[in-house]
């Protein structure tokens, strides 16, 4: 292989990647190009491919009609139950390992939760909320998210305390630490990477639910991925908005990918690669 | 001085922090996890509709539904029939993707990042995205087709029968082949690279390798991954929801729709409580076989 | 059989000269090991023959033609890679055979060169086993054995023996070297294990940073080294190194704790010129027969005995000597004993090039 094929190949790749990149990145750019096109540019036809200018008239109308608290509504609960989720099911994990606490059907148990398609138990779990009148209120979405994170959380962070070796802890202990404290000052710190994609996960897991989003919230915290279908309508759909919020639902994927790519490559990588 | 019972002290003392560790964890999964579940299978039993809150035991007339009722199977048709069309696509272009980006290219990380926007996106915005992206007259999908067609084309992508499913998939596809690809780099990235050396020392083939060597290396997480999108692609709702809702009619109705039709439009909950427990009935027959084949596989 | 010419090979890691301006002449047959410390270039230069990396200049040619711009599998070589590189999804028959199923052999073919290969190595007995199923050793005879069963022009070796434990080691040593006379083609053999180098090689080529520091028979290079490094690599324990003045007229030296050692008759009596040299005696070197013309006294501090031999330390002056014993001959600390030395078999060292001076 002499270095002409190989300089070659190289652009081939570059120009498919490039491609690809395209593919993918274009419906979000369409769908951003609309939340700023004027009502004229989003029903042209033919279609407009660039607005003419960025006019931010469509988000300023969410944030008059109160529709941007949705966004601020699934900030709350998702951020909150993933903190939960994580603290809670680290702790967990580090039981599962290292004490394997409940021996195997504990954890079959656990990962097994976390196949129960929403859709089984968004019912019975309405009627629990009912119950308890927790509809449509922050404790409510987040205690679920967090129910329905947890498993996950607990599945990968234990895969990842696996790999730290026993000799360190053991020094530790040696050296005096309670378990508690090794739990905090040794374990943690070697898991950090871990801690980080596996939240970043759980995060997004909670900040795209729609189903019990759906069912388990009305009108006060109502998370943005409600709100978008609301805009769907039989007749005429109000794309406007439609494109606007949603946009406002991407951003935050967009910073989190753009900060935390490391981890979410290998938040995915290691999920199969330890399955 | 250490007591004679320091040690008891020490085990009991071990044995309450790792409960303490893993009880609250236990308890919320608990409260959300089995609660429900219980429920669902209870609530199967009885007879509970809009206007009806008998809940005395049935016996299994909702069960015995289930094998008559069309519109389900036909929902679990087009489950299945998307599940196994969805997925093949989603394996064959994130593994070409995966080769693409298995060697040396210059600003990886970006074109990397611009990838996996589609998968961290909610289902929702993706399904909302493509159905403004196939709107017949404003969307770009149709333009650019009329561009190599020549004229005008106006394809109803969310109304057409034919072209709704295709439309659909579409979504589907563009939402998780990255997912797959980034699982299938992982894969391939981690082959044994003084084997491959060796074999091109034995002057094999690019298929021959692959067939030999790259292929059963990847094999554990190829099908890990197949199993987690499988279930999930079983399961579909959202991206079908926002595009069509399961229309026209029931066309695109899956089983998770039909479900929810059931429970939050007709109000007929026990029966989709039956529908419920039949869909964990499936899965968990899909999962255990699947652990079985791995075990055997090992 | 063509043989092997490296020249003037040069290879850049970025800005790193891993291989520098190399060139080695290896006849048909010979058994050559390139052997250096970590980083010295040599498993690089073994991956440039075969094909697994390129090299930045130079040209490397196997017969009359040149080999330099041709895909790993076009160049009729074999390896065997440290880590063995089975392949482990594929039964030691296949594994073995993989090469030649790539070149579309026939089946009877194969099978043929495959009971040729594993009896000649002894793994007759698990051919349908599984890479995984084997220990290290048999897992290196099955390496091996894929490399051997193609009819290659060139067989390469990078530190085969690396993964083993010592007692496997030596015995493998001698199967390769007992192979290589079997099979009468050219090996090229990479280690950094300097026992391993001087037992299996025809020649040795000593390389540090990218340079060769020496190449010559295994013999050659232990009692005629060309400069301190080689000599310290090779042997065990390794040489001392004493700072010596010569005396005027040549005919004795001053030691760093003020003793004199005459020359005698000597071959380096009246040769070396007078002033400060670095002298490099092995432990082999010195005995405790008091019956040489050439004698220093030494002070012994530890004695670490091996068995029929004993290892003896004392210092002179700063320099830290060690001396190989009859076992009996030392037993204690403490113990003062007079060493003759075998003066001609020792080197003189330039202090500040480090080349030898003959």
């Amino acid at each position: 292989m002499n270095k002409w094929d190989q300089g070659a190949r190289l652009w081939a790749r570059v120009f498919c990647a490039v491609l690809v990149a395209l593919f993918f990145a274009f419906p979000i750019y369409w769908l951003g190009a609309i939340s700023f096109k004027t009502a004229d540019e989003i029903f042209a036809y033919p279609p407009v491919w660039v607005p003419a200018s960025f006019d931010f008239q469509h988000y300023f109308s969410l944030f008059k009609d109160g529709a941007a608290w949705s966004v601020w509504n699934s900030l709350v609960t998702a951020s909150i139950s993933t903190l939960i989720a994580m603290f809670f099911g680290t702790i967990a994990a580090y039981s599962l390992v290292r004490y394997k606490t409940g021996g195997n059907h504990l954890a079959i148990w656990i990962i097994s939760q976390r196949m129960i398609p929403p859709i089984c138990v968004v019912f019975p779990v309405f009627l629990l909320f009912v119950a308890w009148d927790i509809v449509d209120t922050y404790y409510g979405l987040i205690i679920l998210y967090t129910a329905f994170n947890l498993p996950y959380v607990i599945w990968m962070m234990r895969g990842y305390i696996q790999e730290i070796p026993l000799e360190l802890e053991q020094s530790a202990l040696v050296d005096g630490l309670s378990r508690w404290a090794v739990l905090w000052k040794v374990v943690m710190p070697m898991v950090k990477a871990g801690l980080f994609a596996t939240a970043v996960f759980t995060f997004i897991f909670a900040w795209n639910d729609f189903l019990f989003a759906l069912i388990l919230s009305r009108s006060d915290v109502v998370t943005f991925p409600v709100k978008v279908t609301g805009y769907f309508g039989a007749q005429s759909s109000l794309w406007s908005k439609v494109g606007a919020l949603s946009m406002l639902g991407v951003l935050p994927m967009i910073f989190v990918v753009g900060t935390m790519q490391r981890f979410i490559v290998r938040g995915i990588s290691m999920g199969a690669v330890k399955g | 001085m250490t007591t004679s019972n320091s040690f008891a002290d020490k085990l009991d003392q071990e044995r309450w922090f790792k409960y303490f560790l893993i009880a609250p964890a236990v308890f919320i999964i608990l409260l959300i996890g089995l609660y429900p579940f219980v429920k669902l299978i209870v609530v199967s039993f009885q007879n509970i509709t809009m206007f009806d809150d008998e809940l005395s035991y049935q016996g299994f007339i909702h069960y015995e539904r289930l094998f008559e009722d069309d519109r389900l199977w036909e929902s679990i048709l087009h489950t299945v029939i998307f599940t196994i069309v969805a997925l093949p696509i989603e394996l064959f272009l994130g593994f070409l993707l995966a080769l693409l980006f298995l060697e040396r290219i210059p600003y990886k990380q970006v074109f990397v990042g611009i990838i996996l926007l589609p998968t961290v996106i909610s289902p929702i915005v993706a399904g909302a995205t493509w159905r403004l992206m196939f709107d017949q007259r404003f969307g770009p999908i149709n333009q650019v087709i009329a561009w190599f067609a020549g004229h005008e084309v106006k394809l109803l992508w969310n109304i057409e029968p034919i072209l709704v499913w295709p439309a659909i998939m579409v979504a589907e596809v563009w939402q998780w082949t990255p997912f797959m690809f980034l699982i299938l780099l992982a894969a391939l990235s981690n082959v044994d690279k003084e084997q491959l050396e060796a074999a091109q020392i034995d002057g094999a083939s690019w298929w021959m390798t692959f067939r030999k060597i790259v292929l059963p290396a990847i094999m554990p997480v190829m099908f890990i991954a197949l199993l987690i999108r499988g279930l999930d692609l079983f399961r579909v709702f959202d991206v079908v929801w926002t595009m069509t809702k399961g229309g026209p009619g029931t066309m695109t109705e899956t089983v998770s729709i039909y479900a929810y039709h059931m429970a939050f439009r007709e109000f007929d909950v026990s029966y989709s409580a039956a529908i419920a427990f039949l869909i964990i009935l499936i899965l968990t027959v899909i999962v255990i076989a699947a652990l079985r084949r791995m075990e055997v596989s090992r | 059989m063509p043989n092997l010419k490296i020249d003037r090979v040069n290879k850049f890691y970025g800005d790193v000269h891993a291989v520098k301006d190399l060139s080695i002449d290896v006849p048909a047959g010979e058994f050559v090991v390139l052997v250096g410390p970590s980083g010295c270039g040599k498993s690089t230069l073994l991956r440039a023959i075969a094909g697994l990396e390129d090299i930045s200049g130079g040209d490397i040619a196997l017969g009359e033609r040149s080999i330099v711009n041709l895909a790993p599998r076009d160049r009729n070589i074999a390896m065997v890679f440290q880590s063995y590189a089975l392949y482990p999804y594929l039964s030691v028959y296949e594994n073995i055979a993989f090469g030649l199923r790539a070149r579309k052999t026939p089946g009877s073919e194969i099978k043929k060169q495959v009971d040729w290969a594993s009896e000649l190595l002894d793994i007759g007995g698990y051919l349908d086993r599984f890479p995984r199923e084997l220990s290290g050793g048999q897992r290196q005879r099955v390496a091996i054995g894929r490399a051997i069963v193609r009819d290659a022009d060139l067989f390469l070796f990078d530190e085969p023996l690396s993964n083993l434990d010592a007692k496997l080691r030596d015995g493998m040593r001698e199967e390769i070297k007992l192979l290589h006379s079997k099979l009468g083609k050219t090996f090229v053999y990479v280690t950094h294990d300097q026992v391993e180098a001087m037992t299996l090689a025809d020649r040795i080529v000593l390389l540090r940073d990218g340079v060769i520091e020496q190449v010559g028979t295994p013999l050659d290079l232990f009692e005629r080294p060309n400069n301190t490094y080689v000599a310290s690599f090779l042997g065990s324990p390794s040489m001392n190194f004493i700072s010596v003045e010569v005396s005027g007229g040549g005919t004795s030296m001053t030691l760093p704790d003020g003793q004199t050692v005459a020359f005698g008759s000597s071959q380096f009596s009246g040769k070396l010129a007078a002033g400060n040299y670095l002298w490099g005696v092995r432990p082999e070197q010195l005995s405790n027969s008091a019956s040489s013309e050439s004698t220093l006294e030494a002070t012994i501090e530890v004695v670490q005995p091996t068995g029929a031999r004993s290892y003896a330390s004392f210092n002179i002056g700063d320099a830290h000597v060690v001396a190989e014993l009859d076992a009996h001959a030392v037993n204690t600390e403490g113990q003062k004993l007079t060493l003759s030395i075998s003066l001609d078999r020792t080197n003189f060292f330039d202090p500040v090039t480090q080349n030898v001076v003959r």
